[in-house]
């Protein structure tokens, strides 16, 4: 049995005087798409804000693809292949659609100031093959934009797809969804649906905050349930839609 | 002990002006949520008002009420002419601090260039000195002091008794809410940059008769101990606002006694950063807010 | 051209390259990577003060009548280089301190106060650079090497300012074009989705202040070496605010957009304008340059918040055998 990818165990975190969330524990098993699902207020965002490392728990650890990783700056974890999207749109506005995808490109030397003083021979190549690569993102997820328009005056939906192909631009073994369906229109969620299938069945793994318990049901497994800072149950929608602390809990919250 | 008593009145002075200028200057920023980094060239426009006034015969009382109306009339129409006008157009945070240091820029060298880059003095009979507990004051300065009170009592009551005074704070707290409880928030906007600019003018007409002479500088170098105490107090809170004056009015007094006069203002400038590095949200809110943090 | 109108332009060539340096270092950290460094004329004058006080010579020297630390003889361009040393490492401790996560009108205020602060050290601590008088007297770069008359010298020290003006201008061409000015600007616009794919925010930061402070730092010293004076008077807030007007009006995130701006806002504005008949009393043309600077500034936020030239994505070349067809 291989180990899980991401391991979480008793993470626990307070916002004055709040526990948000208290003893989390759970696995995320390479090549599923793990869903994490609850009321408002279950501490779902802070659970994704400490494994990403926007937030520092108080206590417990996270350890994703072997490395102990809890407390470090979110860049590292991104360059470990634990990448996430967030909620709200957040795509590079002034940017154009296909310089938003080349930042997201991994290990890129002209980044770095002597490099980038050098001149361009140093880093054409690599360059090269990025744009190659972030214009087969581009025609593979169909977005509906020239890759020169400036990403702040795409559409939302528009905005979703290129925020999801920035994240594969990035080379991630773990991709973390913060409601990715979140205000987008139910043909739009079915595109996406197929694309993260896809992406699944060519190796990435998932773990995905989400509301709409129909995407959940139709991609997730297994799927974590938690309420008021703790995980209460898991396993696949059909089991935990017959769990009775589940149900109370969406009754409750 | 003697000099630290000395200063201590001239503390309470500043302290007195200070709390005018940032209780204006807070309420400004409270419901409209804009930085007005003019604010000190306008309380320096009521203080040459107050000039015009008392040269032309006027006596204290004139002066301070035609100060406290032109700073009221200068910032209603800031607000309506110009501030309003960009933050509908879309203008973010730092570009309304851009717009406000232009303001800044125009009304002090326009000040400059309609008066001239010489010293003034507001035109008023020499005032006879008091003693109390080894302070001397002025009966100038015991009438800023006085002045300050009484500002401190009305603003006071203002908000926590009257309607508007509701209507203010509940605008300044969440505007869309206001607005949706029924609240003419357009009208409690109105009515808090006349108010704050009647402060202001206040402020300013008080600092002109506290310094033995004036110029289009001062009331913008004055700016940044408003802030500061502002900023101390929390910005947009009036009450800490008048903390923050007491602060920073005293110890910059102090200091200067105690270290040396060419530091005074380095007091409050590093009060300021230091609350801005370390708590951006002031002494006396719980929780920095998002307003505070990066938008 | 006459002996004064030659002073006249050269004079004006030289504002010209030190205000595009200043612009297009600010650019770098405002516009392309949204650092509000409203204390950036403090590392200017940095800049100008290490050169002052690098060929000075020992105060004692000539009767002593100016106190500042240090004192030396450098031959050029060691001086040159040394301001811009002194900018980059002065601003990495500033930027180390004084850059943090906050809303962008307190930031502000934080490097504005900054900038006060360092206006009221340096003034009262004469001993620094000799206080509110400021140093006078300062050599000139290859002035007896060269040996010509004074116009002929104008003119050398403008192919010198043009060759340190060429220089940033590589230097920024070079961030902006790349991977790193790309990164840069990811972080502007949105600094948590950078760090979530894996930039370094705070470094990518400091290098973007460092280089514009290092920028700032050889701006200063080739002015100050110029006008052989550099006192309080010469970096007072406003001047800060001056060039960001310039690179607000010419187009911020945008190198050519700074060169403009530095071209319309600091040097038609306010040195051109130096020579034209005092009208009113003394002092009312500075006081009126400064109102239009302020009207000028709301004017284009008002109508073109985003300058003459606005900041534009770069394109990327297509290999033969693709069209550019908009996908549907």
């Amino acid at each position: 049995m291989t180990p899980p990818l991401l391991s979480v165990r008793n993470l626990a975190i307070n916002f004055g005087g709040v526990q948000a969330v208290r003893d989390v524990s759970f696995d995320v098993v390479e090549g599923s798409i793990t869903g994490l699902i609850g009321p408002n207020g279950a501490g779902k965002s802070s659970v994704l804000a400490i494994v990403s490392g926007f937030l520092s728990p108080k206590s417990g650890s996270v350890t994703f693809d072997g490395n102990e990783v809890s407390g470090q700056a979110p860049f590292r974890l991104a360059r470990l292949g634990l990448v996430r999207t967030f909620q709200l749109s957040s795509e590079f506005e002034r940017l154009s659609v296909i310089e938003n995808l080349l930042v997201a490109a991994p290990g890129q030397s002209g980044e770095r100031l002597r490099d980038a003083l050098a001149g361009r021979w140093r880093w054409r190549d690599q360059e090269a093959a990025s744009i190659e690569r972030a214009r087969g993102l581009l025609d593979r997820f169909e977005i509906p934009a020239k890759e020169d328009d400036v990403a702040g005056d795409l559409s939302g939906g528009q905005k979703r797809l290129l925020e999801l192909a920035r994240a594969l631009m990035a080379e991630p073994k773990l991709l973390l969804l913060d409601e990715p369906m979140a205000g987008v229109n139910p043909a739009l969620i079915r595109r996406i649906e197929s694309h993260l299938l896809a992406l699944r069945d060519e190796g990435l793994s998932m773990l995905m905050v989400e509301h709409e318990l129909g995407v959940v049901e139709r991609l997730c497994d297994p799927v974590i349930v938690m309420a008021q800072g703790q995980v209460l149950s898991s396993g696949t929608m059909a089991e935990l839609r017959t769990n009775q602390e589940v149900l109370d809990a969406y009754l409750a919250g | 002990m003697n000099i630290y008593v000395l200063s201590l009145g001239f503390g309470l002075i500043t302290a007195s002006i200070l709390a005018i200028a940032s209780v204006g200057f807070t309420l400004q920023f409270g419901v409209t949520n804009v930085l007005n980094l003019a604010y000190g060239d306008v309380m320096t426009g009521a203080a040459f008002v107050a000039y015009l006034v008392t040269k032309a015969g006027g006596g204290l009382a004139e002066a301070l009420v035609a100060g406290a109306g032109s700073g009221a009339v200068a910032s209603y129409g800031l607000n309506r002419l110009v501030y309003t006008p960009f933050v509908r157009r879309g203008t973010r945070l730092f570009g309304m601090i851009i717009v406000t240091i232009s303001v800044s820029l125009v009304v002090q060298n326009g000040l400059q260039a309609i008066f001239k880059a010489t010293f003034f003095s507001l035109s008023l009979p020499r005032p006879s000195s008091y003693t109390f507990a080894g302070m001397i004051f002025t009966s100038q300065q015991l009438v800023i002091i006085g002045l300050a009170v009484v500002a401190m009592v009305l603003v006071h009551a203002l908000l926590s008794w009257t309607k508007l005074g509701r209507a203010m704070r509940a605008t300044a707290a969440d505007p869309e809410l206001a607005r949706s409880c029924g609240i003419a928030t357009d009208r409690v906007i109105d009515v808090a940059w006349l108010l704050s600019g009647a402060l202001c003018g206040t402020a300013g007409v008080t600092l002109a008769l506290n310094v033995s002479s004036f110029t289009s500088t001062t009331g913008g170098q004055f700016l940044i101990p408003v802030i500061a105490a502002a900023v101390l107090g929390g910005v947009g809170h009036p009450y800490g606002a008048m903390i923050g004056a007491v602060v920073i009015g005293l110890s910059s007094e102090l200091s200067a006694s105690v270290i040396s006069p060419d530091y005074k203002e380095v007091v409050a400038f590093i009060i300021l950063i230091v609350v801005l590095l370390i708590r951006p949200q002031g002494i006396f809110s719980e929780v920095a807010t998002q307003k505070e943090v990066a938008v | 051209m006459s002996s004064s109108m030659q002073f006249y332009v050269s004079n004006l060539l030289v504002y010209l390259g030190v205000d595009v340096m200043a612009c297009l270092g600010l650019n770098l950290q405002f516009g392309v990577a949204g650092l509000i460094n409203f204390a950036f004329i403090v590392f200017q004058a940095a800049g100008a003060y290490t050169a002052a006080v690098l060929t000075l010579g020992p105060s004692t020297a000539m009767g002593g009548f100016q106190s500042y630390i240090i004192g030396a003889h450098l031959p050029f361009p060691l001086p040159f280089l040394a301001a811009a040393v002194v900018g980059g490492a002065l601003s990495l401790l500033v930027g180390l301190v004084a850059l943090r996560r906050l809303r962008s009108d307190y930031q502000a205020m934080v490097m504005l106060v900054i900038s006060l602060i360092a206006t009221t050290v340096v003034t009262n601590a004469t001993g620094l650079f000799n206080g509110s008088n400021g140093l006078a007297l300062i050599p000139q770069p290859l002035k007896s090497t060269l040996g010509l008359s004074p116009v002929g010298y104008q003119w050398a020290y403008v192919v010198i300012t043009f060759v340190c003006t060429i220089l940033v201008w590589v230097v920024v061409r070079r961030i902006t074009g790349s991977p790193l000015g790309r990164a840069l600007r990811a972080v502007r616009d949105n600094d948590a989705a950078a760090a979530a794919l894996g930039k370094n925010v705070t470094q990518l930061r400091l290098v973007a202040f460092v280089t514009g402070g290092a920028i700032a730092g050889l701006s200063g010293a080739v002015l100050a070496q110029f006008i052989t004076a550099w006192s309080p008077g010469s970096w007072l807030f406003p001047e800060s605010f001056v060039y960001f007007a310039a690179i607000i009006v010419g187009g911020s995130g945008n190198n050519l957009g700074a060169i403009v701006g530095a071209a319309l806002v600091p040097v038609a504005f306010l040195e051109a304008t130096r020579y034209i008949p005092q009208f009113g009393y003394p002092g009312l043309v500075d006081a009126l340059q400064w109102v239009v600077v302020g009207l000028l500034t709301l004017t284009v936020m008002w109508f073109r918040p985003r300058g003459v030239f606005p900041e534009r994505p770069q394109r990327f070349a297509r290999p033969p055998g693709h069209g550019t067809e908009t996908k549907t």
